[in-house]
């Protein structure tokens, strides 16, 4: 049936040139890298296949023995079954989650569950606001936290507890009835 | 009375210099630790009575660390006496104003309203840098532990532990690196 579906489309692409899609049953896209150089006047912008820079220091559950296994492995990702105490001034694991301009990167690309992605990204941005990863920042940026304006000038620390609280409580809250 | 004991002696009843270093830390929760040291909570002889508090030397109190968006919901009161004399002042345009301030009034407050306080809040000296006058500094002789570690940032770690610090995340096979 598939190959039936697969075949008229190929027949579509035949038909009408103007949609065009390829279809291949290996894998033929690679993790790529943009690069922009100019030659006279023309600028040629290319994506060079580069290896990734993670695989060799790959950290995963499976591969650690002492470890206990998850049972429930349909509903784990990677992080929920490391089960690391991860807190907004670890940088160094932070840092691989974001773009060079300090975005956090989607879902999609993650490949974390919700509530790990959530928690992550949010971590990112205290990260951001508390100033630790100043180089990881838009071009714009002014790369000094000293430099940045009015209150957000002067050091900031975050509570972990409070991401997946619905309501912070605020210091007068406790005298309310 | 042996050699040993009279140091003892000595030890107990003299006044000890304590350094604090406040960077990266709580004002508010280190207010509860710098109190016990200036009113001598920590000696096995105190008494509410009896003067054995010691002094706390706070240094770096310019690179205090307020807790999620404290530095602007926190508001300091102040009346001058007159009608309409009441000012509400945020925490980050006291800390703009006067860098030694928000410790000074945390431990001013972590303590109780007695006649003591004032005195007990004169053995506290607080700088806003590293720079502590050499007469203050050469009587100082314990440290204060601090409470929170001060955190590092990701452009002070050399570039190459960066790299081999072992990853967790892998980029799926058709991501474009940006
Ligand atoms: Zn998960």
């Amino acid at each position: 049936m598939s190959f039936l579906t697969r075949a008229n489309c190929l027949a579509k692409n035949v038909i009408l040139s103007t949609f065009v899609r390829s279809i291949s049953t290996t894998k033929h896209l690679q993790l790529k890298e943009l690069h922009e150089r100019k030659e006279g006047s023309t600028l040629i912008v290319e994506g060079v296949t580069v290896p990734s820079p993670h695989t060799e220091l790959l950290i995963r559950a499976e591969k650690i023995k002492d470890l206990a296994p998850v049972e429930k492995t349909e509903h784990t990702c990677y992080m929920c079954a490391l089960d690391l105490d991860v807190k907004h001034t670890d940088v160094l694991i932070l840092s691989q989650f974001v773009r060079t301009d300090g975005c956090m990167l989607p879902r999609r690309i993650t490949g974390l569950c919700r509530r790990q992605q959530k928690k992550v990204g949010k971590m990112v941005s205290m990260a951001q606001k508390a100033g630790l990863m100043i180089n990881l920042t838009p071009s714009y940026c002014k790369k000094d936290p000293r430099q940045r304006y009015a209150y957000k000038k002067f050091n900031t620390y975050f509570d972990e507890n409070t991401i997946f609280m619905k309501k912070i409580p605020k210091p007068v809250d406790k005298f309310k009835r | 009375m042996s050699a040993a004991k009279r140091v003892q002696q000595w030890a107990t009843f003299a006044r000890t210099w304590h350094i604090f270093d406040c960077k990266w830390q709580d004002p508010y929760l280190s207010a509860n630790v710098i109190k016990k040291y200036l009113m001598g909570m920590h000696k096995p002889i105190y008494h509410p009575m009896n003067d054995c508090g010691d002094v706390v030397v706070c240094i770096n109190s310019r690179d205090i660390a307020l807790r999620g968006d404290d530095w602007r919901q926190r508001a300091y009161f102040h009346h001058t006496g007159y009608p309409g004399g009441a000012s509400w002042t945020l925490a980050w345009e006291v800390h703009n104003k006067d860098p030694t301030m928000i410790i000074k009034k945390a431990v001013y407050r972590s303590m109780k309203g007695n006649l003591q306080r004032r005195h007990t809040m004169q053995r506290m000296l607080i700088y806003p840098g590293e720079e502590v006058p050499e007469d203050i500094m050469q009587n100082v002789t314990n440290q204060i532990r601090q409470l929170r570690p001060v955190p590092t940032r990701l452009d002070h770690i050399p570039e190459d532990e960066v790299k081999k610090y072992p990853k967790v995340m892998e980029y799926p096979e058709d991501y474009v690196l940006k």
